[in-house]
């Protein structure tokens, strides 16, 4: 084809081709958006000390409670991780609201997905019960409602009362990072991490002041501080999942203390 | 009590002999109302009657659904033999084959619909898109595939003397979707492209379960399909033909397809093994691990018997060495084998991935194992679901005429094909 013969039809189609790549693009970029990095004006993390952890287990109470879970389906899980020196370590386990979530990325119905604050949510009237976000987490932090939670809950009243209500039947569940805590906080002008009211209940409860949770974006923060002053990892970091609780490792000299 | 039957159920219907058929779907009857009563069951229950945990969420009926899915891939496969490669001879065999699609669709949904926690809201996924997930893509492919093959199977339908007689425009109407056969193979051959191999991808994607996270995934899915969904098809029409009269079968046919299909085997055996020496090169924790299960483990009966020897190796040689293959008996068996096989490795795939559980813990290089047998619902439920597929054939077969070699549609009239007679074309 020579460019005398480049008439108006060429050039419409010429025009139509590159307007269905540019569509077909931004249709890809905008897929992109459901595993995008989120940036809001709060990027909430929450901050581990193995070395102050007993494992004592308040969290998981505490977390059933006011989350109203059963207490075989614990979003919170303290296990044994090893030791230093004669001192047992532990590790608790949340959900780590990963930056780059696997659950959010196959989900097939985004019934998982981000808020602008970085949190994993979880849309308990959207999910199918497909199970392919358990199958995709490498955390096991996802619990399956197999069957519908009915009996009354035991760790209520001693820990806490619910604040949410509870899941039905067939869908997961997990952590969200008492985010019912974090919203009305807010909106009663809290800080969540400082104010009791407005921070996540393991947070709260933990006697040993093991857990510490905060704004990221805000560099005065409890978390901002502590990641900037020590030495912090984060689970299973090899697989690019970033997520967003920290662990400081424990460390022997801090634990005689 | 059996008098009674017939006195009363059996001679109002017109029914005074107790033929195999009868026998047949009185077989069916018993395991599809065992399983109704299970389905019920699991709706009104929940999934807690069943055997999957938080750790293997995945079980027998997502295995069903895959195998439904696989060994339907012959429909896509010879349609687009038939109609865009132009081997129309093939024609009444892509017509066994779309049918048989058109129930292993069906299949797939209902396994579906049992195992998912809220099939109240099995439509969701159509509605609220995250194109990011595969799982997804795959819905949107299967749902929309299934409309083209119940346009591909119209015609078939429009058959039935009766629905002729009683609705003689609605049927010519539905006949004539068969001049858009070579659109439809177009279409199902994109779509079928897609969610066969994606289906491999719904575990090729998985970071946190190394064994599956590999680009392979897509491959071995996609060819193991074409091979199981064409082998099935020949299966199923051989079988027909042995018992019964309405089946009517040009050997000649199916011996081409069926050589075929031995080729395609060794395409398939030559990836599979690749794919198993190649996860070796490297140690990687959990994936060296969960090859372990398939080679020595709790698998390894199921990966070097069945999958390996029976599945692959032993029908390669039948069909391929031609007096075996000239046996009718020993082809089909064959054929048999290589639909057995493909099952098994839809099975092995999702169990070595589920039963080796990583840690997450920090410096912990351990890998756990876990462990998974389905429950009697599961067994009940899912051979409900088979038994529905083999109802729905064999109706196919008797009433509908789907394994029949004479009917040629006009793209083929020119090539006029008697029973049991061979054509060169």
């Amino acid at each position: 084809m020579s460019d005398a013969k480049f008439d108006r039809r060429d050039f419409i189609k010429l025009t139509a081709v590159g307007a269905a790549v540019a569509a077909g693009t931004r249709a890809i970029t905008h897929a992109d958006a459901s595993s995008g990095v989120p940036r809001g004006d709060y990027q909430w993390v929450m901050v581990i000390d193995q070395s102050k952890c007993t494992g004592c287990g308040y969290c998981t109470q505490a977390c059933c409670a006011h989350n109203d879970v059963a207490p075989d389906m614990a979003w919170n899980e303290v296990q044994v991780s090893g030791s230093v020196g004669d001192h047992i370590t532990y590790i608790a386990r949340p959900c780590m609201h990963c930056e780059r979530a696997p659950c959010v990325e196959v989900c097939p119905v985004k019934a998982s997905y981000h808020r602008d604050d970085g949190i994993v949510m979880m849309d308990y009237d959207r999910c199918i019960g497909c199970r392919y976000c358990q199958v995709a987490c490498p955390y096991e932090a996802r619990k399956f409602n197999w069957k519908a939670y009915r009996e009354p809950n035991p760790a209520v009243p001693e820990w806490g009362q619910p604040e949410i209500a509870r899941r039905p039947r067939g869908v997961p569940e997990k952590c969200s990072f008492c985010v019912q805590r974090i919203d009305r906080g807010l909106e009663l002008a809290l800080t969540p991490g400082v104010d009791p009211d407005a921070t996540p209940a393991c947070c709260v409860v933990c006697p040993t002041g093991a857990r510490v949770f905060g704004d990221l974006n805000d560099p005065n923060s409890a978390v901002s501080r502590i990641l900037r002053e020590h030495a912090s990892y984060r689970l299973r970091e090899d697989l690019g999942t970033a997520p967003r609780v920290y662990y400081l490792p424990a460390d022997s000299a801090e634990m005689e203390g | 009590m059996l008098t009674l039957l017939r006195s009363h159920i059996l001679r109002p219907l017109g029914i005074y002999k107790w033929t195999p058929w009868l026998m047949w779907l009185t077989a069916l009857g018993l395991v599809l109302s065992v399983a109704l009563v299970t389905g019920v069951l699991v709706f009104w229950q929940g999934l807690w009657i069943t055997n999957l945990t938080d750790l293997v969420p995945w079980g027998l009926w997502i295995t069903i659904d895959l195998t439904s899915i696989a060994l339907s891939a012959g429909a896509f496969s010879l349609c687009v033999a038939v109609y865009l490669l132009g081997l129309k001879r093939y024609q009444p065999i892509a017509r066994t084959a779309t049918f048989i699609g058109l129930i292993g669709y069906t299949m797939a949904l209902l396994s579906l619909l049992l195992d998912i926690g809220r099939p109240d809201r099995f439509w969701h996924a159509l509605v609220y898109w995250n194109p990011h997930s595969l799982l997804w893509e795959v819905t949107m492919c299967v749902t929309l595939y299934l409309a083209v093959l119940v346009s591909e199977s119209m015609p078939i339908f429009a058959s039935l003397d009766w629905f002729r007689r009683r609705f003689a425009r609605a049927a010519s109407w539905m006949q004539q979707t068969h001049h858009y056969a070579p659109v439809l193979a177009v279409v199902g051959l994109g779509l079928s492209s897609l969610h066969q191999s994606s289906l491999g991808a719904v575990y090729g994607v998985i970071k946190a379960r190394p064994i599956w996270f590999k680009p392979e995934m897509s491959v071995l899915f996609m060819l193991s399909a074409i091979v199981g969904g064409i082998a099935l098809t020949l299966f199923a029409t051989m079988l027909s033909s042995r018992l019964t009269p309405k089946a009517r079968v040009n050997d000649m046919l199916v011996e081409r397809l069926a050589k075929f299909v031995g080729w395609l085997l060794i395409a398939y055996f030559y990836f599979r093994a690749w794919d198993t020496l190649s996860t070796t090169y490297t140690y990687d924790p959990g994936r060296t691990e969960a090859l372990g299960l398939l080679t020595g483990g709790t698998l390894s009966f199921n990966f070097w018997f069945l999958e390996m020897l029976l599945g692959m190796l032993l029908p390669m040689i039948m069909l391929l060495h031609a007096p075996t293959r000239r046996n009718r008996f020993w082809r089909m068996i064959a054929l048999a084998l290589v639909v057995l096989g493909v099952a098994v490795f839809r099975w092995d795939t999702n169990m070595a991935g589920l039963l080796t559980v990583m840690s997450y813990l920090p410096g912990a290089s351990e890998v756990a194992y876990t462990s998974y047998a389905p429950s009697f619902a599961e067994w009940a439920a899912g051979l409900g679901v088979i038994a529905y597929g083999l109802l729905a054939f064999s109706l196919g077969v008797k009433f509908l005429s789907v394994v029949d070699h004479r009917i040629t549609q006009d793209v083929t009239e020119r090539v006029q094909v008697g029973a049991q007679e061979t054509v060169a074309a």
